[in-house]
């Protein structure tokens, strides 16, 4: 393979690891609980800007950059402080949106976050550097490891590969055991859910907690591999590319999700060769067109996606749990 | 404090824009009970439509009026070839909300296609200005005040006083009901969209006379502040939204006093999330008020 091919496919995979990584988390609020969080880019991008700061150093008054809370921590801490960031961001968002609103009201209260979150980024110039963004930000262990340049697209390669293994492994242990039964059942039905005993406020916390902590780890690993981030990247209608990786994918299946999120970022690839054809602001806006085309398309004619959820059988004969115990098991799983 | 008046001026003029905007995004709620968030993309296409009849020589009121024809035959289409045939196939809420967004993106950028990502500007939107007590307001801003209220008091002797207002309210109250009584709902509901969709254009247009220059991405922040004023109104009820659209709109203007002007969304969005956290009840029930219903 020439150079310059290892160059595009190792950046293609890059991309996949971590849009699966982000669509995994949205499919936790989504596609396995019914939370629709219309924000969740945001998550994305805070995770991301927390990675950079930590990784760029501390500002200083007459550079070119202007944030708060620089640092330089070594590899991996940037990025557990992206997850971390992630989750706790959820808390006081998850606050105000998930009231106990209709679903429509919650998607509408979700939506104007996000839109509010980039105007807040690009007027408050010194938070993180405004429209420009940040750039220049150091990739991990590029010094260390002193490899050609190819060479580290490989090592990113495995390394997105590798954290989206934990994530999996962490996704998986949700989404298996009886907490995920019980999202499920929360998403078919809330006020059935709650019936049995399930506490539906604190099941959508959690849901929006982990995959906020999901979002923000993937923004940490993309930000710190492009060497830069800026709100260009995390308009609101970047949410709707990882809803169309999930509803594509099918909706509550891990592995169709992995397989929507080569697609329909990949999806946008397609127009790169034919760069003769239009001129870029034009492809950019068919890709955008496209991507809602698609969504309408399959909510219309598959609305389970390409690799539908699994149908799941019990065995009617389990005598319910006591509540007290019952309640005690929902947290902790 | 030699502020003050003035900026009660610039505050009614995006009061009386916002009321238009908001009125038609809560009766669309109300009638369809479904949350168009392509609403603040329908407003950009109907400005962008008006731009091109403005380029071509045609006079800025004019404009108005085109830029409201295409809203409402626009707005009546997506419904009937769009939504209306997701609803039957069972989308549920937020289903809806997706499909609504899908078509926001398609109109968004379809009229980046069209016209271009660039900024903007109609003709013949520059006038001398009037001098009213203290506030200053140029012409065009008297004529997009009067443009809001003439369109509010459309909106209030069609709800109060005609036979469709009525059939609208029963629609927003109890659809099944309403059929059983002879209520047509089908017909009802794209009259609604007619005019709802009439007003999103209007605002369009006005949104875009008022700020001189535009992208089809200026309309977009809208929305929040459209829902901010819809929310606080209690959704559903297109007198609370104009009762919440002037709150808005005078409150976004005077805290531009106080803080940064480019924090006026951001005002918007902090007194959305209080109605929220403090009166959710007034977003939990939807429909007309009972008042508004046996008017």
């Amino acid at each position: 393979m020439s150079t310059a091919y290892q160059f595009y496919v190792s950046t293609l995979l890059v991309f996949w690891g971590v849009n699966t990584i982000a669509a995994w988390g949205l499919n936790l609020q989504f596609g396995i609980s019914g939370v629709m969080n219309f924000a969740y880019i945001v998550f994305q991008a805070a995770g991301a800007y927390t990675a950079a700061v930590l990784t760029l150093g501390p500002a200083s008054p007459n550079g070119y950059q202007h944030y708060v809370g620089g640092a330089t921590l070594p590899f991996p801490l940037p990025l557990i402080a992206a997850t971390a960031v992630g989750a706790l961001l959820a808390v006081p968002i998850g606050l105000i949106g998930l009231r106990r609103l209709r679903s429509d009201y919650q998607a509408m209260i979700f939506l104007v976050i996000a839109l509010i979150a980039t105007d807040l980024a690009e007027s408050q110039s010194g938070l993180v550097n405004g429209t420009s963004g940040l750039f220049q930000i150091p990739q991990p262990l590029a010094s260390q490891l002193n490899l050609s340049s190819i060479g580290y697209q490989w090592f990113y390669v495995g390394l997105a590969a590798a954290i989206c293994l934990l994530v999996y492994a962490v996704v998986h242990r949700v989404t298996g055991s009886p907490l995920g039964r019980s999202l499920r059942a929360m998403r078919d039905s809330p006020e059935a859910a709650a019936a049995v005993g399930k506490d539906v406020a604190r099941l959508r916390m959690l849901v929006f907690v982990l995959g906020g902590g999901m979002a923000g780890l993937s923004g940490g690993l993309l930000a710190e591999y492009i060497s830069a981030w800026a709100p260009g990247s995390w308009l609101y209608p970047e949410t709707f590319v990882y809803l169309a990786a999930v509803i594509i994918g099918g909706r509550g299946n891990n592995f169709g999700v992995m397989v929507g999120a080569l697609l329909v970022p990949g999806f946008g690839e397609v127009t790169r060769f034919f760069p003769h054809l239009v001129d870029p602001q034009i492809s950019a806006a068919l890709e955008w067109m496209g991507i809602g085309a698609f969504m309408l398309v399959f909510l219309w004619f598959w609305p389970r996606g390409i690799f539908p959820e699994r149908r799941r059988r019990f065995a009617p004969t389990e005598p319910p749990l006591p509540r007290a115990e019952a309640a005690a098991r929902v947290p902790g799983r | 404090m030699h502020l003050l008046i003035p900026t009660i001026g610039f505050g009614l003029v995006t009061a009386s824009i916002l009321a238009i905007a908001s009125v038609g995004f809560t009766l669309q709620f109300a009638i369809t009970n479904i949350l168009n968030l392509a609403y603040a993309n329908v407003m950009t296409s109907s400005a962008f439509v008006a731009y091109e009849a403005n380029r071509n020589g045609i006079g800025i009121w004019y404009c108005i009026a085109l830029g409201g024809l295409f809203g409402a035959l626009f707005s009546m289409l997506l419904n009937r070839f769009v939504f209306t045939p997701f609803i039957r196939r069972g989308t549920r809420a937020v289903g809806a909300v997706i499909v609504s967004i899908a078509v926001g993106l398609l109109v968004l950028y379809g009229v980046v296609i069209i016209w271009s990502p660039n900024y903007v500007s109609y003709q013949g939107t520059a006038g001398r200005s009037v001098h009213i007590g203290s506030m200053i307001f140029t012409v065009t801003q008297l004529g997009i005040i009067g443009v809001a209220v003439a369109s509010m008091l459309l909106v209030h002797i069609l709800l109060a006083y005609t036979k469709l207002g009525k059939a609208m309210r029963a629609t927003a109250m109890n659809p099944p009901l309403a059929r059983a009584s002879g209520i047509s709902t089908d017909r009802v509901v794209d009259l609604t969209w007619l005019i709802s969709g009439a007003l999103c254009g209007i605002a369009g247009v006005v949104f875009g006379m008022n700020v001189i220059s535009f992208t089809p991405f200026t309309e977009q922040d809208f929305l929040i502040v459209i829902v901010a004023a819809a929310v606080l109104g209690g959704i559903g009820r297109p007198y609370g939204a104009m009762l919440g659209a002037l709150t808005i709109g005078l409150a976004t203007e005077l805290s531009a006093l106080v803080f940064n002007p480019a924090y006026k969304e951001i005002i918007a969005f902090i007194i959305l999330a209080v109605v929220l956290l403090v009166r959710p009840q007034g977003i939990l029930s939807g429909g007309l008020s009972k008042e508004e219903a046996t008017a």
